[in-house]
């Protein structure tokens, strides 16, 4: 189950990320529900709503996390409030980041008219709707081990020294 | 063994009186005693950094239970973060191409409760970074999450040694060896096989990186005949034996201590740098 994320813009000496998260359907995983509390421990807001009017949103945030619909969505059952949301973000001006697959793509072909994310982070290795993406496409989820790897032909590339991310 | 390891210290300043250690990225702390003239010019130039807090036993036991209990963190969580902050530790005061000995093979150390699963983990990511782990695990214990860690090991074809390797084998195999015997919950006497595996580490010569304790030190009073790693990874943050470690290399890792619980307990924590897992002391 993903949920969106939104960041705001930075304050303080020390230049930090001030996350606000929208979470309107919550998992009854348990393990989801430690992480929304760890979130509310960590003094991030969770919205109750999540505003239509699009020049709200581009005033309060500088870019949007897109943690909603995964690789795993059937996208014949996209119910709301995600295909109200997937409207919105078609409409934001500012930058949009997809978490694995960008939500209301289908993850074998890539999206006509759907959400046009400027950052892709493709999880444990890249879907086939990623192939020829525009923007910047990064490879995170360091984790694999080499027979999986080998397994599945992935040919991951090497990533440099100790960082969890590479950008392909 | 000591007298050799205190020579190859560079730029630690620790004072005996504890909990002043002046850091190389020039965020100084407030010096309680010993002004070494070079280090002036670090105070000047520094802002108001307070000093980071060095725990003691119970402390870090509160803080520990508080961050499962209050803010609903999970061992496995945690655990990852913490053995992920160590195999960077190590990435950065060993790198790869430093390495004398080839393949760079590194013994983990794993002992019988959560010190050790840190060390699975890090084994794991030490596999990721090109490093060649083996692991020693003598005492398993009967929960799921650490054979979860141990399967994860093995089919990363990690090999788990069956028997403590004598010193002078260490030294001629291993380019390092990653202490992961016991932690800030140690208390009392070592037991079997541990008290050897510290009788050969204590031979070795090849650096020793511990996570979070020295093993077999007292958490809050050190060990003066006890090993002397050359590397220490402080987790969530340093515990007062850290005011003994005489080493090169003192990193602090587990960047997961909310605001709040770092109010709380006035852990007066380093700003990390960037996205890094890790930020060195000294």
């Amino acid at each position: 189950m993903n949920l969106p994320g939104n960041l705001s813009r930075p304050y303080g000496p020390y230049p930090e990320y001030e996350p606000t998260i929208f979470y309107p359907k919550r998992s009854p995983q348990s393990l989801h529900q430690d992480f929304t509390v760890q979130c509310e421990k960590m003094d991030i807001p969770f919205l109750s709503y999540l505003p239509t009017e699009v020049q709200l949103l581009n005033d309060a945030y500088n870019l949007v996390i897109d943690a909603i619909l995964g690789p795993e969505t059937d996208l014949k059952e996209v119910k709301e409030p995600y295909a109200g949301m997937l409207v919105t973000l078609k409409q934001v001006k500012i930058p949009i980041v997809s978490v694995d697959v960008p939500s209301g793509w289908d993850v074998d072909e890539p999206a006509k008219d759907g959400i046009n994310p400027e950052v892709l982070i493709s999880l444990t290795a890249p879907k086939k709707c990623a192939t020829g993406f525009s923007g910047k496409h990064f490879l995170a989820g360091r984790f694999l081990p080499y027979d999986i790897q080998k397994k599945y032909e992935l040919n991951l590339p090497e990533f440099p020294g100790t960082e969890c991310v590479i950008e392909l | 063994m000591l007298g050799v390891r205190a020579l190859f210290g560079i730029g630690l300043l620790v004072t005996s009186r504890g909990g002043s250690v002046l850091t190389h990225t020039g965020a100084c702390a407030r010096v309680a005693s010993n002004i070494y003239s070079k280090d002036l010019a670090h105070r000047q130039a520094c802002t108001m950094a307070n000093t980071i807090k060095y725990l003691g036993q119970e402390e870090a036991q509160h803080i520990d239970e508080e961050l499962f209990n209050e803010y609903s963190f999970s061992v496995d969580q945690l655990m990852e973060l913490a053995g992920l902050s160590c195999a960077t530790a190590v990435s950065k005061g060993y790198p790869l191409q430093s390495l004398l000995k080839s393949p760079p093979r590194v013994l983990v150390i794993c002992g019988p409760g959560n010190n050790g699963g840190d060390g699975l983990v890090c084994a794991r990511h030490l596999k990721l970074f090109g490093y060649e782990p083996s692991v020693l695990y003598p005492k398993r214990p009967n929960k799921q999450l650490f054979q979860n860690l141990t399967t994860q090991c093995e089919k990363m074809d990690i090999s788990f040694l069956t028997e403590m390797p004598e010193a002078d084998v260490v030294d001629e195999v291993y380019n390092l060896v990653v202490d992961a015997i016991f932690g800030f919950s140690f208390k009392g006497a070592v037991r079997e096989p541990f008290g050897d595996i510290l009788s050969q580490l204590k031979k070795t010569t090849v650096p020793i990186a511990s996570v979070d304790i020295p093993s077999g030190w007292d958490v809050e009073k050190g060990c003066p005949d006890g090993i002397q790693p050359d590397m220490l990874i402080s987790l969530t943050a340093p515990k007062k034996a850290a005011n003994h470690f005489k080493g090169r290399y003192h990193f602090l890792g587990g960047r997961f201590v909310p605001p709040a619980l770092e109010k709380k307990y006035q852990l007066n924590l380093p700003q990390y740098p960037g996205t890094d897992c890790v930020y060195q002391l000294n």
